[in-house]
């Protein structure tokens, strides 16, 4: 028995009062039902127990299936791009990253994504591939976009904020979607999604999908693999749930593949092959003082990079295997008619093999401890208070890989990380509300960070070996907003100022490492170039938002102003690592969004201007470099038409105008039409 | 800046006029149904109390009537409607909920009295009946929702909602 599995043990021994104690789950939350009913989309990502939108002590976006079913966007990125404090880059045509008030770089690690609690960011790279989520549009009940460090809800990686996906539950009847379209640059996309009924509360779920497109051109003068790769993503995921009285049981998988071009975090362009699959189980239960929820998880993760010569003219593949256990328990309690406490834990065991790390196997087992209180001491005013605890386990296990750069005894660590959240939200007046609220969550540092051992595929005089750190420490971001909302009818109004605060950001080697490569001699000269804690930064501004509707028009206008302060390991040639926040993020970005629905027409459209910013990539000459990325006005455009109920032809383009800085990227954005059909039974 | 403001304002109100104060929000009340613990199936009868003679009374049951037609799906449940005159609230046994009517509120008292003995959900856009224990459920009548319970009268009616519902309302 390993001392990983003894510690699973003790930790589960430790869990089990809690189910025990608390025989129930938590909430079956019927996000539409009580979206229906209440006029407004619900969430329970803020405090953990169902709240209005309008009344979340924190910054929170909610995108409805009905927005995201009107919208050009094609993917969830999309979709996010036209909100405030959101930075979306669309590195290459499959490669996106979400970054929330500023810290843009390649594989954000600040964000945690999860789908219906479930988390599909990449515990091995610490990377959301959006293309690779399991989960199609179709199927969507909603999105919602935390800003702000969430940790104290969820745990490591929540450092700047969560976007948590939630799917919709089958009605009593059988339904089915299903979307066809197609468009230039080789784009095809077929998706479907299927609910059934099979009697006693049973229902069944089967969602399936395939998309191709073509990679967007890339310049002569960067540094890219050949051929690369284009872009094709397949997915099909099945659930079973069944309602017992107030409970409610749900059992399910799915599988994933995705093969893009990347640039990496050294800002490597390279084709990556990924091939996700996963099982899930949950269980919750409604009672009359709460909830309680049960819910565990596997993900299984093969990443192959490098798949065609990732290195240029030099091929390296590097295979990695992650897999990850989740158990989560949590309980919540209604004090009294208006307070709540809430009450978790959880188990996380993530383990990457591979033969381009340490040992064959880097693993750590995390277990946490949560608890969130709400209170309402007057009618008016509400409190919420969270604190998490989490415990990692750093190990290595099987061959090491000679010579080993490291003491194996370094990856035999543990570490103790204390998160919280905070608020205080005001009703000022009927319409009016303030909230003041902060925290502090932890980015963990990737298991590649940990434990990568790489060897350069270019020649040098001495074999340069890129290396990850047992030593990593977790990156604290500290973060605080004051926020007032005013609704005026159907017209919300909402303005914000943020400061956020990011310790020991975590850098991959770039080029120019000489002063910072280490020097082994025995028993043949090696260098290391690691990964490393390269600094601190800061970024603070304000968001301003407005939308509301009119008859069958509905608008949305935002504007964000970001700062960002710190050099960190600085951008003078030879650039040593790829992390410069103050150069990627743009300081201005405005979106205007405008959706009208008259029945049998409807049409959608985004303005979004962002300015200029400079990003990183190798250039053909295979030196780092930061290359200008322009302002951009970018016009994003559908139109549909309903045939009848269940049938709808609708055209779509993205980026109309052609702005070539609209992508965010050092390869210039295209534009890209589409055309399709979607069918609801 | 006034002027945009100003503007907003205007645009909001314009597109969110108001319902009248007594008028029940009948598509709100069904959801509220479903909602119920356990969850209801099948055909429900509902009850729509009214005062006879009372024109507020009467016009808003017809115009619950009128909005939940030949039947209303509250989750699994259908509701069937059936009015309720003040004068026979006896009748109320049988029923799992009853719409309250505006223009009924000299008849509260037995009105709960009587849902009480029938385990019967009231619900009501009459805030005051809800506040007095009378009725268990209230819907606000403004451009937002706003639904009120009555824990008390919960409780006399052997009435009990899934707990994501009652974080989502007003409890009393």
């Amino acid at each position: 028995m390993t001392a990983l599995f003894r510690r699973a043990l003790a930790l589960g021994a430790a869990l089990a009062p809690l189910a025990i104690v608390s025989p129930a789950a938590a909430q079956a939350v019927d996000y539409s039902a009580l979206e229906a009913m209440v006029g407004e989309p619900v969430t329970t990502s803020v405090i953990g127990k169902p709240q209005r939108a309008s009344e979340v002590a924190a910054s929170v976006t909610i995108i409805t299936a009905d927005q995201i079913a009107r919208s050009p966007a094609r993917d969830v990125p999309g979709l996010l791009k036209g909100y405030a404090g959101v930075d979306v880059n669309r590195w290459t045509a499959g490669q996106s990253d979400v970054a929330v008030r500023g810290g843009v770089q390649t594989y954000n690690a600040r964000l945690l994504v999860l789908v219906d609690g479930r988390q599909v960011y990449l515990d091995h790279y610490g990377l959301t591939d959006w293309n690779l989520l399991g989960v199609q549009l179709e199927e969507i009940q909603q999105i919602e976009l935390v800003r702000g460090p969430a940790a104290a809800l969820f745990g490591f990686n929540a450092a700047s904020g969560v976007v948590n996906i939630i799917t919709k539950r089958g009605g009593d009847a059988a339904s089915a979607r299903v979307t066809a379209a197609a468009g230039d640059h080789g784009v095809t996309r077929l998706a479907g999604t299927a609910s059934l009924p099979l009697g006693g509360g049973v229902r069944a779920k089967l969602t399936a999908g395939r998309l191709r497109e073509d990679e967007r051109r890339v310049p002569a003068s960067l540094l890219a693999p050949t051929p690369i790769a284009d872009v094709s993503a397949d997915q099909v995921s099945g659930e079973v749930s069944a309602r017992v009285g107030s409970g409610e049981a749900v059992v399910g998988g799915g599988y994933a593949s995705n093969e893009q071009i990347e640039y990496l975090p050294s800002q490597l362009l390279s084709n990556q092959r990924y091939r996700s699959s996963n099982v899930h189980a949950g269980l919750t239960q409604d009672t009359a003082w709460g909830g309680v929820s049960l819910n565990g998880y596997v993900n299984w993760l093969n990443a192959d990079y490098g798949v065609e010569g990732s290195d240029g003219r030099y091929s390296v593949g590097a295979p990695f295997e992650n897999r990850l256990v989740a158990a989560k328990a949590a309980v919540l309690y209604r004090l009294d008619t208006a307070n709540t406490l809430r009450v978790g834990g959880e188990y996380r065991s993530s383990r990457m093999r591979g033969p381009a790390q340490f040992a064959e196997t880097i693993a750590y087992d995390v277990g946490s401890l949560d608890a969130m209180l709400d209170l309402h001491p007057l009618d008016r005013v509400g409190i919420s208070a969270a604190a998490r605890v989490d415990r990692l386990w750093l190990g290595q296990s099987g061959a090491i890989v000679q010579p080993a750069l490291d003491d194996p005894a370094a990856f035999d660590r543990a570490f103790t990380r204390l998160s919280f959240n905070a608020a205080l939200v005001v009703q000022t007046s009927a319409n009016g509300r303030v909230r003041l609220n902060g925290g502090r969550g932890y980015q963990l540092p990737s298991l590649v960070s940990f434990g990568l051992r790489l060897p350069l595929a270019v020649p040098t005089p001495v074999p340069i070996v890129v290396t990850g750190s047992p030593r990593m420490r977790p990156v604290a971001v500290w973060s605080g907003e004051l926020g007032y909302t005013h609704a005026l009818g159907a017209t919300r109004l909402e303005a914000t100022a943020f400061y956020t605060h990011t310790s020991d950001a975590i850098a991959s080697p770039g080029d120019g490492l000489e002063p910072n490569l280490e020097l082994f001699l025995t028993p043949a000269p090696v260098l290391a170039a690691r990964f490393a804690a390269v600094g601190d930064y800061a970024t603070y501004g304000t968001e301003w938002q407005a939308s509301g509707r009119v008859a069958a028009l509905d608008w949305r206008v935002n504007y964000t102003w970001t700062q960002t302060d710190g050099d960190l390991a600085g951008t003078a040639l030879p650039i040593p690592y790829a992390l410069s926040p103050r150069e990627t993020t743009p300081r201005h970005k405005a979106n205007v969004a405008l959706g009208y629905d008259g029945g049998r027409w409807y049409a959608s459209g985004l303005a979004r201007y962002t300015s200029a910013s400079r990003q990183f990539a190798f250039s053909a000459m295979q030196q780092l470099l930061l290359f200008r990325v322009d302002d951009a006005v970018a016009l994003d455009a559908r139109a549909g038409y309903r045939l009848s109920r269940a049938v709808e032809l609708f055209v779509a383009g993205e980026n109309l105008s052609l702005a070539k800085g609209a992508a965010g990227s050092p390869i210039p954005a295209d534009r890209r039409l589409r055309g399709g059909l979607r069918v609801t039974l | 800046m006034r002027q945009l403001i100003g503007a907003a304002v205007v645009a909001g109100s314009a597109v969110a006029p108001l319902p009248l104060q007594a008028e029940l929000n009948v598509p709100i009340a069904v959801r509220v149904v479903s909602f119920l613990q356990p969850p209801p199936s099948g055909i429900m009868p509902a009850a729509i109390v009214v005062a006879p003679g009372n024109a507020a009374s009467l016009a808003d049951a017809a115009a619950i009537e009128r909005a939940l037609g030949g039947g209303a799906a509250a989750g699994k449940a259908t509701l069937r409607t059936k009015r309720v005159p003040v004068t026979a609230l006896d009748s109320l046994a049988g029923y799992r909920v009853a719409f309250v009517t505006a223009g009924t509120r000299d008849d509260q008292g037995a009105i709960a009295a009587a849902a009480a003995r029938g385990s019967v959900v009231t619900i009501t856009s009459d805030d005051a009946c809800v506040q007095a224990a009378r009725c268990v459920v209230g819907i606000g009548s403004g451009a937002r929702v706003q639904i009120t319970v009555n824990r008390a009268a919960a409780r006399a009616a052997n009435a009990r909602f899934g707990s994501a519902f009652l974080m989502l309302v007003k409890e009393i």
